[in-house]
């Protein structure tokens, strides 16, 4: 995976998704008039917002070089967290701060079993991912929370628009924005980023390689409460699967958009969140079964990947620094 | 692997203490069926040992082929899935009228083709692993769910091997005197022939293995299809087994799969998945489930249990590894 800054070969790939996505669009749109509907267009930028905020913490940790499977655990847990105190009667704010807290806990356990103990990263989130998993569990014996759901304001953020589109959509294009300065435009970025591509060096470069891996480890959970804040909002009770459909999502939007742009960035995600939100919800609006859905995401996360393969890149980069077209082959990781 | 790397590791002093090390899975085994054994009685009930034998038999099948997946450095988490995807293959097929001879070869044949295909995008390909067998994984699971168009399929004669897996040789079930065999020869491809040589060459240095002009393309294909085939015929098995074809069954088995893997790789080659250390952890998690069970903890505290044994087995696998051949690789990677 290779940075995506450099901007000829972005620029034509950004057009490419943008092509994909009319054709896409297109196509769903002429199966099924009501695909261009504004009521439609609500949804898929609502859909977008909970799968596009759980991506985005997985982008992080994927920038430095890990993998990240506890995510949906801890988002099951933190909604249980949040739903057990709303039901107790805490205000909405200082729930969702708990929520964020004990996400954000296991996300530091995660990184710095990783970071610091040098752990595998897979298997040791696997692991805590099933902890906080059965300790969903640990409220109410795995019942559903409800009560003041109502009450507490938390349905009200499902219910708040602008211009036509949910405030979620705005939350989630603000963090996106928030997130691509940060990673893309400053000099932490920089060398978050470096921290990924080479940690020796990085390293040896004075950049504090273990602590960033830490703390991607606690962005990713961060943005998986975030993310079952707002299905909690939309669904209206707390369950103890709640984060179960964050996995296959969010892997797929990070690495199909590193695919479609190159290499996995802010934008690269939010592309490929895009792409897949588009066709679920399509899916969906054609009536298509629930449970084929996973298996859509994942042929075409599989197609992503093998067609954009790295040396399937490298060659067709070969071929066009072949044709004059002058772009250096890119160094890629080894 | 043993023989070939221990001039390089540093010499334990004792040698008693190194026996423990390496065979303390097993005495946790026993160490923890004598204290279920103590809380209640019935846990050493003849009925109860072949249910714990029973169950362990099909898990022990299923993550065979997991082991060397993980031994070569590599991940398969779409195990549970073929294995979900054997079971309702078997199932549909029954339903429709077919025989169970037809229906089970179909599902470990498509056992087979996900393994290879896992196999092609791993080995050949070089794709990530875990990308690319959680995406196989996604596909098996919505195939599975799809074939019983989201619910589960009754099955209502379980045939030939729904007797074999029912028959038993005086206390042990018939199953786990095959499984006992199986891992024989497991054991025997590992520690003997050149196969199970490449896997651990593999994890410690691919390109060193390709330098030298081993296959290991060749060798992740097939430890992949072998993975796809054992889950298959774990799935095969489970139709027979629960009478029925369950498309969700495939969550149940992800955890534990992996736990029995990384935990038996703290036992005998310490810090490397091995199949006596697979077959030995998939016992332990059959007592603490049966055990638990007695003892009337919910579902989700065994969750946790087993995931607290998962880090512990990982974090002490790595640590152990790492003291044991910290020097062969130079200390700080």
């Amino acid at each position: 995976m290779t940075a995506t800054s450099r901007l000829p070969s972005g620029f034509y790939r950004v057009l490419a998704f943008l092509a994909l996505v009319a054709a896409v669009v297109a196509i769903f749109a002429l199966i099924e008039p009501r695909y261009l509907s504004m009521r439609n267009l609500t949804a898929v930028t609502r859909h977008m917002a909970a799968n596009g905020l759980a991506a985005l913490g997985l982008t992080f940790v994927v920038v430095v070089r890990k993998y990240d499977l506890s995510f949906p655990g801890i988002a099951s847990f933190a909604a249980m967290t949040i739903g057990f105190l709303i039901a107790g009667g805490y205000s909405l704010g200082a729930a969702i701060a708990a929520g964020l807290g004990v996400g954000i806990a296991v996300g530091l356990v995660n990184g710095f079993a990783v970071a610091y103990g040098r752990l595998p990263d897979i298997v040791t989130t696997i692991a805590t991912g099933s902890i906080v998993g059965g300790m969903a569990f640990l409220y109410t014996g795995g019942r559903t929370i409800f009560q003041n759901f109502m009450t507490s304001g938390l349905i009200d953020l499902n219910d708040i628009r602008f211009l036509g589109l949910n405030a979620s959509f705005y939350f989630l294009i603000a963090i996106y924005g928030v997130a691509y300065l940060v990673l893309h435009h400053s000099r932490f970025g920089a060398s978050f980023r470096a921290a990924g591509e080479n940690p020796v060096s990085a390293h040896l470069s004075g950049i504090p390689v273990r602590l960033y891996t830490m703390g991607a480890f606690a962005v990713c959970a961060a943005t998986a409460v975030l993310a079952v804040v707002l299905i909690l909002a939309e669904s209206g009770t707390a369950d103890t699967n709640e984060g179960a459909n964050f996995l296959m999502p969010a892997y797929a939007a990070v690495f199909l958009g590193a695919a479609l742009l190159g290499g996995a960035s802010i934008p690269a995600t939010l592309a490929g969140t895009a792409l897949i939100t588009i066709l679920l919800d399509g899916f969906s609006l054609l009536g298509v079964p629930y449970y084929y859905s996973d298996g859509v995401v994942s042929l075409i996360l599989l197609a992503g990947v093998v067609l954009f393969d790295e040396r399937l890149r490298r060659e067709a980069a070969f071929l066009m620094t072949f044709l004059g077209f002058g772009r250096k082959i890119g160094e890629t990781h080894p | 692997m043993t023989e070939i790397s221990s001039p390089m590791r540093p010499q334990m002093s004792f040698a008693g203490f190194r026996a423990i090390g390496r065979w303390w899975l097993l005495l946790a085994l026993i160490a923890s069926l004598l204290a279920f054994a103590a809380g209640r009685p019935q846990m050493l009930d003849s009925g109860n040992i072949v249910t714990i034998l029973r169950s362990a038999s099909i898990m022990a099948i299923m993550v065979l082929g997991l082991t060397w997946v993980i031994a070569a450095g590599k991940i398969d988490v779409s195990f549970m899935q073929i294995a979900a995807l054997a079971n309702m293959t078997t199932a549909g097929l029954l339903a429709q009228g077919s025989g169970w001879a037809l229906a089970a070869l179909c599902g470990i044949a498509i056992g087979a083709v996900v393994g290879l295909v896992n196999g092609v995008l791993v080995g050949r390909m070089r794709l990530s692993p875990l990308i690319t067998t959680i995406a196989t994984g996604g596909v098996c699971a919505s195939a599975a769910a799809a074939i019983g168009a989201g619910t589960s399929i009754r099955i209502d004669d379980t045939g030939l091997l729904g007797d074999f897996l029912a028959a038993r040789l005086g206390p042990v079930p018939l199953i786990a005197l095959f499984v006992a065999v199986l891992y024989a020869v497991a054991w025997w491809m590992q520690e003997r022939l050149t196969f199970g040589h490449y896997i651990y060459a593999a994890e410690q240095n691919e390109e060193a293995l390709v330098d030298v002009g081993v296959p290991v393309h060749r060798l992740l294909v097939l430890v992949y299809l072998i993975s796809g085939v054992c889950a298959s015929v774990a799935g095969v098995l489970l139709a027979a087994s629960l009478s029925s074809g369950q498309p969700m069954i495939g969550s149940s088995y992800f955890i534990d799969g992996l736990t029995a893997v990384f935990l038996g790789g703290m036992m005998i080659r310490i810090g490397r998945p091995n199949v006596i250390g697979t077959a030995t952890a998939v016992l332990l998690l059959a007592v603490l489930v049966s055990g638990g069970a007695l003892l009337g903890w919910p579902d989700y505290q065994r969750e946790i249990i087993k995931g607290a044994l998962l880090l512990a087995g990982v974090a002490m696998a790595v640590r152990m590894g790492r003291a044991l051949d910290g020097f062969a690789k130079g200390g700080r990677s």
